[in-house]
């Protein structure tokens, strides 16, 4: 599903390479934990997944496509495969609930009547019946980073990118976004998960990748977060 | 593409930008109008241009002592000149009509003036109004000519006048243009940074170029149509209040711009309107609203 090949990648105005020389290969399904310090090369990572930014060499495969081949008007293609969460949320305050996940679906264009069907059942999926018209700010923060949830995965993304999304949670709320994640990853949703959290790394037993400036240090199929620590 | 969705999205932005819209608008209005007013200058040049080339004539004036043979004289030779195309001859009586033709506005000029006074003349309509100068050559100097005159040469300056202003207002029309495009570039500009939330959110689930754009692109242009639609009103009230209402009422002499060529002039306004404002939108999207 995501294949990043000998992938280098170095900003200009960087002297070290961001990443260096990374290869690893993601099955269709899978659940990864990315952890590694800031400024260990997670973000850049995930951005290369998105075509966000290109590769300074080697080559990222994602769902069967070379990104490096893969032209700019297509990117929008790329990135309606690919759900996203953030540790901000990054919903939208004016809106409701059900207008911000529907948003993602209106700006793709998809018609309301799809629209009106399949947002209240993913609002269901993520816990969120019944809150359909509260606004962000009524909501708490796993509340609101369901919400985030709901609208990276109302699309039905092949791949999902989190990246820290329990980074600004209570411990008890991150075991529930966990929950609701490895729930979306059982649909055969590939998840992606950077993350600093080591409680959360060590309870999933998943396989965990493990970047030390900009190289593959670790990759573990059922990992723990890290020996060092 | 759902029409209600971007419907929706340029309202929002129109509505939270109110201030700098209306600015755009008011902008792209002036600087429009002065456009179409310097169009219009160049239409009635134009249109004058057309009448008078087709009148204009070279007149020789004879002295009052001239006799037949050396008016017959001339006449032959007028009429054999290659450049000649046609002479007419205007004895005092008919230059005394003419005469109250042309003032018959004001009686007292007429009642004073005696067919006597005004000279005799050929009437020289030439096939090249700029070889004046053969025929001027040829016949200043002959007994029994008074003077030649080229009525070219007085229309001439008339027309650097109307000229020069056409310029001069076409000068300040393009400032005032470029600063339209400027200022509908600035807020568009501004527009797509109140709105990088949503707009960040929208590349981020994969909105096409055209989705995430399009309303920014079209506000810029409504504003320019909207600038055009006021712009052709100015027009419009130029037309009916300074050459409807006034230079065609005083000065008959000539003939004015009408209707027509305003109609003509609204499209131009219009999409020039959109023009400017596609192109500053576009520029300036292209810039800071990249996938």
């Amino acid at each position: 599903m995501i294949r990043l090949d000998h992938v280098t990648k170095v900003y200009p105005t960087a002297a070290k390479p961001a990443l260096n020389d990374v290869t690893v290969d993601v099955d269709k399904g899978e659940f990864v934990f990315l952890v590694g310090s800031s400024g260990s090369g997670k973000s850049t990572f995930l951005r290369l997944l998105l075509k966000e930014e290109s590769p300074t060499s080697g080559s990222v495969l994602v769902a069967g496509k070379d990104l490096a081949r893969l032209s700019h008007w297509k990117v929008p293609t790329l990135r309606r495969q690919i759900g996203c969460v953030f540790q901000d949320f990054r919903l939208l305050p004016t809106k409701t609930v059900r207008e911000n996940v529907a948003f993602a679906l209106e700006v793709i264009g998809k018609p309301k009547h799809t629209i009106d069907k399949v947002v209240p059942e993913v609002l269901d999926l993520v816990g969120l019946g019944g809150k359909d018209e509260r606004r962000p700010d009524e909501l708490s923060g796993g509340e609101q980073q369901r919400v985030a949830i709901a609208r990276a995965f109302v699309n039905r993304p092949m791949i999902l990118i989190a990246d820290e999304p329990t980074g600004n949670l209570d411990p008890e709320t991150s075991t529930g976004i966990m929950r609701l994640l490895d729930r979306i990853n059982r649909t055969g949703t590939t998840v992606v998960m950077a993350t600093h959290d080591a409680a959360i790394v060590d309870s999933m037993r998943r396989r965990v990748v493990e970047l030390e400036a900009g190289k593959v240090v670790r990759d573990q199929a059922r990992g723990v977060y890290g020996y060092s620590k | 593409m759902r029409a209600q969705f971007v419907a929706s999205e340029i309202w929002i932005g129109l509505r939270r930008n109110l201030t700098m819209t209306v600015a755009v608008i008011v902008t792209a209005a002036v600087s429009l109008t002065l456009f179409g007013l310097s169009l219009m200058v160049r239409n009635q040049v134009n249109a004058m241009k057309d009448f008078w080339t087709g009148k204009v004539e070279v007149s020789i004036y004879l002295k009052g002592d001239v006799t037949e043979a050396q008016r017959d004289q001339l006449r032959d030779e007028l009429v054999a000149m290659p450049e000649v195309e046609r002479v007419v001859f205007e004895s005092k009586e008919e230059a005394y009509e003419r005469f109250k033709e042309q003032f018959r506005d004001t009686p007292e000029i007429v009642e004073n003036t005696s067919a006597d006074v005004l000279p005799e003349s050929f009437r020289v309509k030439l096939r090249d109004p700029k070889k004046f100068e053969v025929v001027a050559s040829a016949f200043a100097e002959r007994p029994g000519v008074d003077n030649v005159v080229n009525q070219r040469e007085l229309l001439r300056d008339f027309f650097a006048v109307l000229n020069a202003f056409r310029t001069g207002m076409l000068f300040f029309a393009t400032i005032s243009l470029l600063a339209a495009v400027v200022l509908i570039g600035i807020t568009v500009r501004v527009a797509a940074f109140s709105r990088r939330r949503e707009t960040g959110i929208m590349r981020l689930v994969g909105a096409s170029n055209l989705y995430i754009q399009l309303p920014f692109l079209l506000e810029g242009v409504l504003a320019g149509v909207l600038g055009g639609i006021v712009a052709s009103a100015l027009c419009a009230a130029a037309q009916t209040f300074i050459v409807n209402a006034t230079l065609r009422e005083r000065l008959k002499f000539t003939p004015w711009i009408g209707w027509d060529q305003f109609w003509g002039l609204v499209p131009v306004l219009l999409f020039t309107g959109i023009l400017l404002a596609g192109i500053a939108s576009f520029a300036t999207l292209r810039k800071y609203l990249r996938v």
